[in-house]
């Protein structure tokens, strides 16, 4: 069997727009899905039932549900049966919004109950209103333990914009598919797609690690 | 908009059949992820340094290559490697085994480590080998306690064996397109799938969670 890598250092560049459009779909929809995420989470610690349902319904949904299936529905079906016209690049970050929203929203809640009851009520028998105890007291204490799991969605979150692929976006899998359908280097193109997200993955995984054993919080 | 049921009544037992390839795929493929956790976990664990460093790499890569890139490269590329082909659904199993062996070995790890150090020696002084210790002592505590992270692994195979939909694996999203694209219904059956997707995970992941409330006691120490 013969290799031709030149086919692959041809095509560096259209790879590396992939893998650009990656990091640039991944920091879009982390920068979308920390307040998506608040927004949901603060709804379901609501006091009005209504909306705490609606809340929990939003997110045990898209948590229970597969995040390819979500961006197919929000491709085919949002704009034949509801109107909306989207682009294919909107339509994948809305779907992968919608998805990491739900899941940090769950990071900010057990960030907010982990901080124990007492400190509710210390805030309270000193004249805090409950908006001066989460912003003074809760949230303070939360941020690290919330912190460390953002970057652990923000690890998988990276390769699940993988899957924005099949609705043609750009992304460095749709890319490398394409280019192997052009050149029939399946291979060599393949290996290379694997390599590049390795390249950008890995060291990603190991800040992470480092960051949870480093800034661990420990009650 | 109209709402049309005909694509259910008309075609049941494929969609039927489809959710049988679903659950038959991330089933196997957790007890292939459970097989490869287990010996990647122990031999972290109890392997010395070497093996944990080999064995931590093909870890940490898992945890940063996409599953559809493992499944892509190992249905394409994988097969000019061997001169073989491989089958869809095997690689489907395999590329979801591989993956899941990574963040089971992980669980795994977890769950040996948070047994503490003085029940080994424990066991040791008793005259155990180390392997006794760890079947009889350790391990039965450990599998407790991982019991609430194999139950949400268990609901991620679920998801993700819809990413074999991409090598046409007949499963739940795959057969779903082919019905919603001969009938020119995606909203109801994409929907439908939505359902069912949700009906088999939610279940579980409260039911993992009801059984570990009930048994976690079996795993403290």
């Amino acid at each position: 069997m013969t290799l031709h890598w030149e086919i692959v250092w041809q095509n560096l560049p259209r790879l590396l727009d992939g893998a650009l459009m990656t990091i640039w779909l991944s920091v879009v929809t982390m920068a979308l899905a920390i307040p998506g995420g608040l927004i949901l989470a603060s709804m379901r610690l609501s006091r009005f039932r209504p909306i705490s349902v609606l809340a929990t319904a939003f997110v045990e949904f898209f948590r229970a549900t597969p995040l390819i299936l979500q961006i197919y529905w929000a491709y085919y079906v949002l704009p034949a049966y509801f109107d909306i016209q989207l682009s294919q690049i909107s339509t994948a970050i809305l779907g992968l919004t919608c998805n990491i929203s739900s899941f940090n929203s769950e990071t900010f809640r057990s960030g907010i109950v982990s901080i124990r009851k007492g400190q509710w009520n210390a805030g309270r028998a000193i004249g805090m209103t409950d908006g001066q105890i989460m912003l003074h007291i809760v949230l303070p204490q939360a941020v690290m333990r919330i912190l460390l799991a953002l970057a652990t969605t923000w690890v998988s979150l990276f390769k699940d914009t993988s899957l924005v692929s099949i609705i043609a976006v750009g992304d460095l899998s749709y890319v490398s598919l394409q280019i192997r359908s052009e050149t029939y280097r399946i291979l060599e193109v393949l290996s290379a797609m694997a390599a590049i997200y390795w390249l950008m993955g890995y060291p990603q995984a190991k800040i992470v690690d480092w960051v949870h054993r480093r800034y661990k919080v420990a009650e | 908009m109209s709402i049309s049921f005909a694509p259910f009544i008309n075609s049941w037992p494929f969609l039927l059949k489809a959710v049988w390839v679903t659950l038959m795929i991330s089933v196997i493929s957790m007890a292939v992820g459970f097989i490869i956790g287990v010996f990647v976990g122990g031999l972290r664990t109890y392997g010395g340094r070497l093996l944990d460093i080999l064995l931590g790499f093909y870890v940490d890569t898992m945890r940063s290559v996409p599953l559809l890139v493992i499944l892509v490269w190992l249905y394409f590329a994988f097969p000019l490697l061997i001169g073989q082909s491989i089958d869809v659904t095997t690689a489907a199993i395999a590329a979801l085994g591989i993956h899941l062996g990574a963040y089971m070995a992980e669980t795994i790890r977890a769950g040996l480590t948070s047994v503490r150090k003085g029940q080994m020696s424990s066991a040791l002084a008793l005259g155990m080998s180390r392997t006794q210790a760890v079947r009889t002592i350790i391990l039965p505590q450990a599998i407790i306690r991982m019991l609430p992270s194999l139950g949400s692994l268990f609901v991620f195979a679920i998801k993700d064996s819809a990413i074999a939909s991409v090598i046409a694996v007949p499963e739940i999203l795959r057969q779903t397109q082919v019905v919603a694209g001969n009938t020119y219904r995606p909203f109801e059956l994409y929907t439908a799938a939505m359902v069912v997707y949700f009906l088999l995970c939610f279940p579980v992941a409260r039911g993992v969670d009801k059984i570990y409330r009930r048994v976690a006691h079996l795993g403290s120490s």
